[in-house]
């Protein structure tokens, strides 16, 4: 598969290469897109060693509920983003804005904070190492 | 005199909760550090708490459990620093040391003992071999006790993991049939070309199925009513696989139980430990006996370490554990239950 045009192949591969080794996977097995615990079969530990790998490649840090604190950051005093479990509409708005590459209509009204791994692509982790590689480069 | 050990394991654990973490305090020379509220551990506060032995025929084996002094979740959220603190813990085993072992969380972080490995001389074995040899004995053991085995079916949740794929491997060598998993998309496809059934959700796997192994590191994945009357879940996941209590007529047993050779000695502490870490007073976790294993053995190669088990490794352990005197035993609550006593419940 093509990767977007957006998407730099050097840093992707490294990516791929990390998904591929902590999930006992060929590289040609991860794709841009791949949902990493539907298509990949990763499960929550396996997002550990990812995170570990990706932190070691690329010399960042990567915040432990990385996704989910960036979406909380954006958070005003008094905003709720989950009741009971269920992620509130702020909440599934500030997480389809935070995760551009997941079809709008994933992010459905009643969603719960614990299956928000489930939305998770490669591309989420590549759009956040690059990120952090930016952030990195402005000190 | 105390005899002089002829091989050293040091088993590193960590804490789950603040008050466990102050309890190991007590084992320390200075107990009012570990009961100092404090959020920035200190490297060297690692601590042992406990020594084991193992007294075989022609060897003395000694192991020291020492403890990391940070919780799970200050683990997860660095695994650099959780990686320097089980370097500096192995310094604190007290004299020479032939086999490190890495108990629940440390065997996960920082690749899986791999990384520790790259700083260490001494073989880094994270005990999911022997986990899964275990997990696999008591599960071909609840189906032989419910009249199912080999035939089965056997379902695996969690089979692309570690200790899953190792417990599949395992089953195979052993003439497992029918081995049920949870696989979607290009997982299934994968699943089938392995020889596996794969359904699109735990509850359809699980179906007809009069064993289980839970061994997914998700935890909750498995709804209670899921599980027909008269099924055994073999869980050696943690967090536990069933995201409720079970329901009347099923059984959950512990997957990683083993009874240790009599010559296994654990001493007050050890005693203590034992409650502690959820043995029990009379098994043990088999993540334990792995580098109790390779030292009694004088092994060098780890028995696991990474992602994947060697099958070659997988039948070692299954030679050698058993030769040594560790049982797999099916437990509840602490308690031994026989496979002859696994028929299906009245419901």
């Amino acid at each position: 598969m093509d990767l977007p045009s957006h998407v730099d192949p050097t840093t992707f591969a490294t990516v791929r290469s990390c998904f591929a080794e902590a999930l006992g996977l060929d590289d040609d097995e991860v794709e841009y897109d791949s949902k990493i615990i539907d298509d990949l079969g990763a499960e929550s530990l396996d997002l550990l060693d990812i995170v570990y790998r990706l932190e070691r490649a690329f010399d960042i840090r990567i915040p432990r509920g990385g996704i989910e604190k960036v979406t909380r950051e954006g958070l005003e005093k008094g905003d709720v983003y989950e009741v009971n479990g269920v992620l509130t509409e702020l909440a599934l708005e500030k997480l389809a804005a935070a995760m551009p590459e997941v079809p709008r209509e994933e992010f459905r009204p009643g969603l719960k904070a614990s299956e928000v791994p489930f939305l998770f692509r490669v591309a989420t982790f590549y759009g956040l190492v690059v990120t952090l590689l930016e952030e990195g480069k402005q000190g | 005199m105390r005899r002089a050990p002829d091989a050293r394991f040091v088993f590193l654990v960590h804490p789950f909760t603040d008050p466990v973490r102050r309890i190991a305090a007590l084992r320390s020379a200075r107990p009012a550090l570990g009961l100092r509220r404090r959020r920035e551990p200190v490297l060297d506060d690692a601590r042992p708490i406990c020594r084991l032995v193992l007294e075989l025929p022609d060897r003395l084996v000694e192991g020291v459990i020492v403890t990391v002094p940070i919780l799970p979740h200050d683990l997860l959220d660095d695994q650099e620093a959780a990686l320097a603190m089980m370097r500096a813990a192995v310094a604190r085993a007290g004299g020479a040391v032939d086999v490190v072992g890495l108990g629940s969380l440390l065997a996960v972080v920082a690749g899986r003992g791999t990384a520790l490995q790259r700083q260490l001389w001494q073989p880094v074995t994270t005990g999911a071999a022997a986990s899964a040899w275990a997990a696999a004995e008591n599960a071909k053991a609840a189906a032989q006790g419910l009249g199912r085995w080999p035939g089965g079916p056997i379902a695996v949740l969690g089979h692309r993991g570690t200790v899953g794929s190792a417990v599949i491997e395992l089953l195979r060598l052993d003439g497992a049939e029918r081995i049920h998993v949870t696989a979607r998309a290009g997982q299934a496809r994968r699943a089938r070309k392995q020889g596996l059934e794969p359904f699109e959700d735990h509850a359809d796997t699980v179906r007809g199925c009069p064993v289980i192994v839970g061994a997914s590191t998700t935890g909750g994945i498995l709804d209670p009513g899921a599980v027909e009357r008269g099924a055994v879940l073999v869980d050696v996941a943690i967090p536990r696989t069933l995201s409720g209590l079970p329901r009347r007529g099923t059984r959950v047993l512990a997957g990683e139980a083993v009874v240790p050779p009599p010559s296994y000695r654990k001493g007050r502490w050890g005693s203590l430990y034992h409650l502690l870490a959820g043995y029990g007073p009379e098994h043990l976790f088999a993540c334990l006996a792995e580098p109790m294993i390779m030292a009694a053995e004088g092994r060098t190669r780890p028995f696991a370490q990474g992602r994947r088990v060697a099958i070659e490794d997988l039948r070692d352990i299954r030679r050698l554990a058993p030769a040594l005197g560790f049982r797999p035993v099916l437990a509840s609550r602490w308690r031994t239950v026989p496979p002859e006593r696994l028929r299906p419940l009245p419901s």
